[in-house]
């Protein structure tokens, strides 16, 4: 018998949830075909020191040097829970009243059960359905739901494996995503300062050791260095705050909450309403022109339009002088402290953080303060040391110039099949676009086996931009401006700059494209638009729509959309198969590695490529040739990626195979790069931004031109009390009855609807409160005036509501959030008691605004909007649990809430409901927990 | 040979990595004759608390993790019959999970509540030091392997004798000997913020003095912000004098630090 303290399996496997990108290594122990434990890896330092050039920060006599290891965050630590979560899919469902050959039922989506049935009845179903669509309505009759974060996978990706499969039927309908992680800065900003691809500044080299040599003070504005950076990049940005604060720079954190972030980091926290920046931000400029206290040199050789914003700021447009008084009201903080921070700005050199996260830039009109930041770090003389806006989060993001110099010598190439993030449209260049996801010369000669899986398929001919997708679907109709493709990435050129995108987001598009059908089927690999995207109400209504005769999801766990899918493949996760990751984002050392099995497909499940190829083979053989590139292997595509990856001209495969990892060299000169944008400080001539006039436009001449009678989106940046889209101020005659501000951000605990399944997450108590009833459900913070006004206590049962809806939490009563304001996480998974109206989950996004930013600006708004919070009645709570009795009933994982079980219609089907991770004790596995009898008011825990 | 943990709590920024790992490690893993497997859910061998204290927007917060003490003098070491709960040479304190059956006195005996009882196997259960794995190659507990910041260590006392001139132990007045020592647990804090109500600015370099309870005082001045901060007190009843040049000074008496108070934003009158 093997020593079972000895694990029989190591493998390297990535805990970067963000989809595409893989993120640091980490060590997976196995033995008897399980996952034992997931723990960090240490880097082999006799190996990096002789040959990586290990990096380091020297900065006022202080030295930062990086880990030896990748550091894990409570994602990757809890990840053993997720993989055997009583939430697996594990064999094929389909909905019991949904009837392919006949009765179908859109309306019961959401709340009818599923049963299990084979693949082989489910790869025919699929196939069917696609082959009847094509004949009855043509190809883009169907609409690809595949983008972003999931799994960092990339020889079976989490998303982008259907869009294959559809483009070889001729074609579909691409759900394109928005700008979810930068709103305000790809609408707003980028007028502002150009800085391609996502109007976030670039490049970014250097910025952290730029920062730690030169800045006095870092304002944290609606950013938090302990959350967003999870699911991304490691604890990283954790370690340099700290560093930053011995090094003694000011930490001051601007946002509602005392978020996780401030409250270990923060010298100084402005606690201020949500999405109410816009009026601070206003205020400093307006204290900076009236004493002076701005670079005005630099202003009048790097700034267009400057007069025009003056003339805003102090009332000559609209009367109104922005002073702190007025913007006090606004944003509720004090004037004195307003003005006190304008100036305590003025004389410090100081750096601006983000984190993407929602409390900022995804609120309606978030274009306003984006514009605005990058306008008050201008008047700062940015690009000078020390002023910059820099991101604690996707240090990987555009594969150049890093903020922390660990770049290495050369970035490996290891191919992705990713077909999702593309443009589509005739009429845009062939260089807007991903190119990255295409084989270059070079992957072409070292990996000439690829040429065929790369094979570009056609761009689709239609598309609806992700946050408006329920709308298309409800209305039949749709138009937008300017989504052609995701965030205009293409790829810089050699010298490392892009082409300038601004245009386009002019372009006026429309749905129904000519010639095409709207759409009547959805296939999923990305379930999460009602947890994650806006209104998620009502897209379960557009799930629902009669308009839909059929859903499809792929996908490793039942959750979220899932429930109005009438049919589920089950999807392995990426311990269950092989890949090939490329660490870009943990922060210590770029890599590339292998991972193979940790442990069997838990059931009948297989990835996301295979998943496909199922269906290819009942479509024909062509169909599988085509899609696998002529027969290629889960294995023939780690080993040719790795061949097109350029380290085989470093290490080649066989010692590669052997140490699992290859560790690209950091780069001789990483640190010389100039930081962030001193070439434009320097010589704005030489080095113009990509704006129209090359300097920082604070009246936007694109705007100017195309759009200039836009009130939501004027050349210059105004505070937009409410207009045509938003109505969410607390001014607003619906703040009578929804007269509290919500905020949502990402959570800590998961990465958006990722892992909200994990049993020890689950014990933290921001990650859920189980209530008086044993049910876990999602805190809402409230701060104790606020709660008491209404009655409201620690751990209460209460419902959040607006005209969109109700969705259940409970209260979590803190001094970390400002009064008037609630905040909950998003991301919790939907519970759907009556779907579209009444959630137990805490999803919050379900009652977050339909409107996008603003109406020309094709972005979502899902913080900072008005509701109302009550403690749930007992009269109520009868009522919802009687009237719903078979909702509010269903079974629940007690340790991770809703679940497989749930979901069947015979709950007994699922023969071991916790897939073991209950422990060892006995092959019963855990009865199925009935949590609730429709009414019952005894406490789980003491039997009283 | 004599291991300890060393934890700085100024360096933990409460992300619960070790809580995890130690589930990761534990929970449905069977590492007997170390420990039998934990319960999926409830038990905490290692279990960060957060203290959240003041008032918005004097809000600070810091965490302890808290695990089993390895105590010097263990409670649960007598407490136990047939020898159930030995002190190994390297220190850690470790239940043998056969003969600790039944034995619920082991848990009961723990002052720190760090041994739990787990009802289905009717055995008490506790932090191993993950000693299991420290006899198969590893250098530490997983706790400590996950700490993202390095905010916890654990080694020989010898080697970590820096780090702990300046350590506690959580309630020493138990006189267990605990082997987990703790480093900047942070004292009570007061805070505020000055202005003049009149200009609508903050007032900065106001000088602020704290009177102490034995009447000795503490003196600050205002920043930028017009905040001003005093840290480290010890929990006791003061009052705070704040003393600005052309203004009405103003105090506040009977302050009591423990609940780290908030004076909020003080209008001084001008004079």
């Amino acid at each position: 018998m093997t020593d079972k303290f000895t694990p029989e399996k190591q493998n390297l496997v990535s805990y970067s949830l963000m989809g595409p990108e893989s993120g640091g290594p980490c060590l997976v122990d196995s033995n008897q075909n399980r996952i034992t434990r997931i723990r960090p890896y240490f880097y082999d330092r006799d190996y990096t020191d002789k040959h990586c050039r290990p990096w380091k920060i020297e900065a006022r006599g202080q030295t930062f040097v990086p880990p030896d290891r990748v550091t894990i965050t409570p994602l990757g630590l809890g990840y053993k829970s997720r993989v055997y979560s009583a939430n697996r899919v594990k064999y094929p469902l389909k909905r019991v009243d949904w009837d392919p050959k006949g009765e179908r039922n859109p309306q019961n989506r959401g709340k009818s059960k599923y049963v299990r049935i084979s693949w082989d009845e489910a790869a025919q179903i699929c196939a069917d359905e696609l082959v009847r669509m094509k004949e009855t309505y043509g190809p883009e009759a169907v609409l690809c739901e595949s983008d972003m974060h999931g799994e960092g996978k990339r020889v079976a990706p989490s998303h982008g494996c259907p869009n294959r499969l559809l483009a070889l039927m001729g074609g579909y309908t691409l759900q394109m995503r928005n700008m979810d992680s930068w709103e305000g800065w790809y609408w707003g900003a980028k007028h502002v300062w150009g800085c391609e691809p996502v109007g976030e500044m670039a490049p970014n080299a250097n910025l952290y050791p730029d920062i730690a040599k030169n800045s006095d003070m870092l304002l944290f504005w609606g950013c938090d260095p302990e959350t967003t950076p999870l699911g991304v990049v490691s604890h990283m940005p954790s370690r340099l705050c700290y560093w930053f604060t011995d090094l003694g720079i000011e930490s001051v954190y601007v946002c509602p909450d005392l978020n996780y972030g401030a409250a270990v980091h923060a010298d100084k926290w402005i606690p201020i309403l949500p999405n109410t920046d816009a009026a601070l931000q206003l205020a400093i400029a307006y204290i900076w022109l009236t004493e002076g206290t701005y670079d005005k040199e630099y202003i009048a050789t790097h700034a267009y339009g400057f007069e025009e914003f003056e003339a805003y700021v102090m009332g000559g447009e609209d009367g109104v002088p922005k002073t702190p008084q007025w913007a006090s009201e606004k944003c509720g903080v004090k004037p004195w402290t307003i003005k006190a921070l304008a100036r305590h700005w003025a004389t410090q050199t100081t750096s601006i953080l983000h984190g993407n996260g929602g409390c900022f830039i995804r609120g309606p009109y978030a274009t306003e303060p984006a514009r605005l930041e990058v306008m008050l770090l201008g008047m700062q003389g940015l690009g000078r040391p020390g002023v910059h806006q820099g991101k604690m989060i996707e240090w990987n993001m555009w594969v150049r110039d890093y903020p922390v110099p660990y770049q290495g010598e050369f970035v490996p190439k290891v191919p992705q099949i990713c077909d999702c993030l593309r443009a589509v449209d005739g009429d845009l260049p062939d260089d807007i676009d991903m190119r990255r996801y295409d084989l270059n010369d070079y992957q072409k000669e070292k990996a000439p086996e690829l040429v065929e899986l790369f094979k570009k398929f056609p761009a689709p001919k239609q598309f609806i931009p992700r946050c408006i997708v329920h709308r298309a679907i409800t209305e039949g109709q749709a138009e937008w401006y300017g989504l052609h493709c995701f965030s205009s990435s293409q790829q810089p050129g050699p010298d490392g700059s892009r082409k300038p995108t601004n245009i386009y987001q002019f372009d006026k598009i429309v749905y129904p494209r000519p010639g095409c059908s709207r759409v009547h089927m959805i296939w999923t690999d990305s379930p999460c638009n009602v947890t994650c995207w806006n209104n998620g109400n009502l897209f379960a209504d557009a799930y629902r729509d009669p308009s839909i005769e059929t859903v499809i999801a792929q996908h490793p766990w039942l959750e979220n959309d899932c429930y109005f899918a009438d049919l589920i493949l089950p999807v392995a996760t990426k311990h269950e198969m092989s890949d090939l990751c490329n660490d870009l984002s943990s922060g210590v050392y770029q890599s590339v590695y292998i991972t193979e099995p940790c442990c069997p497909p838990v059931g009948e499940s297989l990835t996301d490529f295979d998943v496909c190829v199922k269906v290819c083979e009942k479509l024909g053989p062509e169909y599988v040739r085509a899609y696998t590139g002529n027969g290629l292997t889960e294995a023939d595509r780690v080993r040719f990626f790795y061949a097109a990856s350029g380290c085989e001209d470093h290490m080649d495969w066989d010692e590669f195979y052997q140490r699992k990892i290859f560790v690209v060299p950091v780069k001789e000169d990483a640190q010389e790069v100039p930081a962030g944008l001193k070439g434009f400080h320097d010589d704005p001539a030489a080095n113009p931004l990509s704006t129209p006039t090359g300097l920082l436009e604070y009246s936007s001449t694109d705007i100017a031109k195309y759009m200039p009678d836009d009130p939501e989106r004027p050349p210059v940046p105004h505070w937009i009390e409410k207009s045509e889209s938003h109505d969410e101020r607390l001014s607003s005659e619906r703040a009578k009855k929804y007269p509290l501000l919500c905020m949502s951000n990402h959570g800590r605990w998961r990465m958006h609807a990722q892992c909200d399944d994990i049993i020890w997450n689950r014990e933290v108590e921001t990650m859920k409160i189980r209530a008086w009833d044993g049910y876990q459900y999602e805190p809402m913070w409230i701060h104790p005036q606020t709660a008491a006004e209404r009655g409201i206590k620690h751990h209460d049962i209460v419902k959040i509501y607006n005209e969109r809806g109700i969705v259940l939490c409970a209260a979590y009563v803190t001094e970390r959030l400002i009064p008037g304001v609630v905040y909950v996480d998003h991301g919790s998974r939907l519970d759907p008691i009556v779907p579209g109206y009444l959630d137990r989950g805490g999803c919050i996004n379900c009652i977050t605004p339909t409107s996008m930013t603003s109406k020309n600006s094709t972005g979502m708004a899902v913080s900072g909007f008005l509701v109302e919070c009550e403690k749930v009645t007992d009269e109520e709570y009868r009522e919802w649990s009687t009237k719903y009795a078979e909702a509010w009933n269903r079974p629940l994982d007690p340790d991770g809430g809703v679940c497989l079980a749930g979901w069947l219609t015979d709950p007994a089907m699922d023969e071991d409901p916790t897939n073991g991770i209950r422990c060892l004790k006995d092959k019963e596995g855990i009865p199925l927990p009935a949590v609730q009898t429709p009414w019952s008011s005894v406490d789980w825990r003491t039997g009283e | 040979m004599a291991k300890v943990f060393v934890i700085d709590v100024a360096r933990c920024s409460g992300c619960h990595n070790c809580q995890l790992a130690c589930k990761d490690e534990h929970c449905g893993n069977d590492w007997r004759p170390y420990a039998a497997p934990q319960p999926p859910t409830g038990q905490f061998w290692c279990k960060v608390t957060d203290h959240p204290r003041g008032t918005i927007p004097k809000v600070k917060i810091h965490y302890i993790p808290v695990l089993c003490n390895h105590c010097a003098d263990a409670p649960c070491i007598a407490a136990a019959e047939n020898g159930a709960v030995y002190r190994r040479e390297d220190g850690l304190v470790v239940i043998d999970p056969e003969k600790a059956a039944g034995q619920k006195a082991i848990a009961e005996a723990c002052p720190y509540g760090a041994v739990y009882w787990n009802e289905e196997l009717a055995l008490p259960q506790k932090c191993t030091g993950c000693a299991h794995l420290l006899d198969h190659g590893s250098a530490v507990p997983r706790c400590v392997e996950a700490c993202p910041t390095d905010a916890m260590k654990f080694g020989e006392e010898e080697d970590l004798k820096d780090l702990l001139a300046d350590a506690v132990v959580l309630h020493e007045e138990y006189g267990t000997g605990p082997r987990v020592y703790y480093r900047n647990i942070p004292g009570c804090f007061l805070g505020g913020l000055v202005y003049d109500p009149a200009e609508e600015e903050v007032v900065i370099g106001a000088k602020v003095i704290l009177t102490r309870a034995d009447g000795t005082t503490l003196e600050t001045e205002t920043d930028a912000f017009g905040d001003f901060w005093f840290k480290e007190l010890p929990e006791e009843t003061v009052s705070v004098t704040i003393r600005a040049e052309g203004f009405t000074e103003k105090t506040f008496g009977g302050l009591n630090t423990a609940e780290c108070p908030n004076l909020g934003d003080v209008a001084l009158e001008r004079e």
